[in-house]
């Protein structure tokens, strides 16, 4: 298949990121003028520089049918292209791949990625369809139950060990202890007792299995690598690899849940990038919840089905490691900014590769792997599954 | 946030497409979409065939029997279930070949096991909402 993005002519020239915290009060327009206040700070682009906009659904603003014009409106930008993409977690990762498309395609040539939720502040979301009736009427408490479910099949299908769920816990607290953006909940160190001990969500999930929901915002600057150079930018990344599916396996009425849309992605976005998963120096996980970075793992191709567990257990996850996963500490342990969740394990790669990852900094930042994982299908598994990877500009 | 009465428990809200499928509960019937040309169930109820994408499904009513594909414990429970928690939930595999998510009755984490047989039961929830839960089919 043609991979455009092959060429290197796409760069992120600048991102940029909120603190997360707990019902800040604010709205989604003040998180993203937060975005674009950094952006025009680091980079020195102005609003009528702009030209595109991608955004993501919100949880706080989805009663507003005109949501990018409304938010490219306040932040002073005239658009050639606007997106606004409904795939929850995986919406950030993706909108880079549409971003390019777009500049590629002529549409425009400066994309800002704003991604701003006030999720916990204000929560406007309404999913008709069958969860009126089928759903919330049962007593499911939302993606944790699912996960219980999930968690259920795996344990009954492979070994998990809980050790290595806790020690990604434990591994991401430590990331997140060097990260000044984490939601201050976070703000102290964990112990693997304290993942296997902690309070019962929806068995066999825990309380620090899940993530939890706050507000925050997080964006990217994307160009041309031609413009980029012109303006004398020299910090760039290029996205060089994009997979994406929805509805994984949709008429099949009886599926694996164990199985997710990741067993196509992996493959698919490592041949787009004619790389392996050995050419990955660091991976960006998903996280809303420590079994979903495991089921990652396996099937994107970094172990095999059901040696997630051995597999964490004898690899260095640090940012000094092997393999360093989820560096900032992901979303478990930053906070999830509602439905900009995505973009926290985005900004932490971009960050890193910019070798501005203090305290927890990769050596030889080179190339990453940063998933994104949206909404949940009946009864089955997560419903968007995306996989993007990204290289350092030589 | 003042407010401390609790939420009620969320009821099912039948709509055009579902009313099929709720009029039959409140007759202590299972009855699920059909579609006759792939002889496929499908469960939720869809305006089409997730199979051929056509208009034509049947109602039919299927045996209430099944196995337990997954369960879970609900330990925090959202608005309106509060005092229920903890409680069970499992996800049926029916003999039909579709699966439905529903409230377990007689039967704990200590004693529920993937795979074993389950049959349909009924909860009346008002007078307008009787709604499928499942028990051990002992």
């Amino acid at each position: 298949m043609k991979n455009p993005l092959l060429d290197r002519e796409i760069a992120i020239i600048g991102y940029a990121e909120t603190k997360i915290a707990r019902r800040s009060g604010k709205t989604a327009y003040e998180l993203a003028g937060d975005i674009m206040d950094q952006i025009a700070e680091r980079t020195g682009v102005i609003p009528a520089d702009i030209d595109g906009l991608a955004t993501v659904q919100t949880h706080s603003e989805a009663a507003n049918p005109f949501w990018a014009p409304f938010l490219g409106d306040h932040l002073g930008l005239q658009l050639s292209w606007t997106q606004t993409s409904g795939n929850g977690g995986a919406s950030p990762a993706g909108n880079v791949a549409r971003a390019a498309a777009a500049i590629q395609a002529g549409l425009c040539e400066m994309v800002l990625c704003c991604n701003a939720d006030a999720a916990n502040t204000r929560q406007r979301s309404d999913q008709r369809s069958y969860r009126t009736d089928f759903v919330e009427p049962v007593g499911l408490q939302g993606p944790p139950s699912y996960f219980g479910f999930i968690m259920r099949r795996y344990m009954e299908k492979h070994d998990l060990n809980f050790d290595a769920l806790g020690k990604l816990a434990v591994e991401q607290r430590k990331g997140a202890l060097t990260n000044p953006n984490i939601c201050e909940t976070f703000n102290k160190p964990i112990t693997l007792d304290d993942y296997l001990t902690s309070r019962m969500v929806a068995a066999p999930l825990r309380l620090l299995d899940a993530v939890m929901r706050c507000d925050g915002a997080n964006g990217l600057l994307i160009t041309t690598t031609e413009r980029a150079r012109n303006m004398g930018i020299t910090k760039m990344v290029h996205p060089i690899a994009f997979a994406e599916l929805t509805n994984f396996d949709v008429h099949n009425q009886t599926p694996d849940v164990t199985e997710t849309g990741f067993s196509v992605v992996g493959p698919s976005v490592f041949e787009k990038a004619g790389m392996t998963h050995g050419d990955i120096r660091m991976a960006h996980l998903y996280d809303d919840f420590h079994i979903a970075t495991m089921m990652q793992l396996e099937q994107i191709g970094f172990c095999d089905r059901g040696g997630g567990s051995d597999f964490l257990l004898n690899t260095d996850i640090s940012p000094t490691g092997t393999l360093p996963i989820n560096t900032g500490g992901g979303q478990i342990s930053s906070g999830q900014p509602g439905l900009a969740g995505g973009g926290v394990q985005l900004i932490e790669a971009v960050r890193q590769m910019f070798g501005e990852a203090h305290g927890r900094q990769v050596p030889d930042p080179s190339t990453a792997l940063v998933s994104g994982i949206g909404c949940i299908n009946y009864v089955r598994n997560w419903s968007v599954s995306a996989g993007l990877i990204l290289e350092r500009s030589a | 946030m003042t407010d401390t009465a609790k939420s009620p428990r969320p009821l099912p809200q039948p709509w055009q497409l579902t009313e099929p499928f709720w009029e039959a509960a409140r007759n202590g019937k299972l009855m699920i979409q059909y579609d006759p040309v792939v002889k496929k169930y499908q469960f939720y109820p869809r305006s089409i065939s997730i199979f051929t994408g056509r208009k034509n499904l049947e109602w039919r009513e299927v045996s209430g029997k099944g196995a337990l594909y997954s369960f879970t414990d609900i330990h925090v429970a959202p608005p309106g279930f509060e005092d229920l928690a903890p409680y069970m939930i499992g996800v049926i595999e029916l003999d039909e070949g579709v699966r439905m998510m529903t409230p377990l009755q007689g039967v704990t984490m200590d004693d529920a096991v993937l795979g074993m047989r389950m049959k349909i039961c009924w909860q009346k929830l008002s007078d307008e909402i009787t709604s499928p839960a499942f028990e051990p089919d002992r």
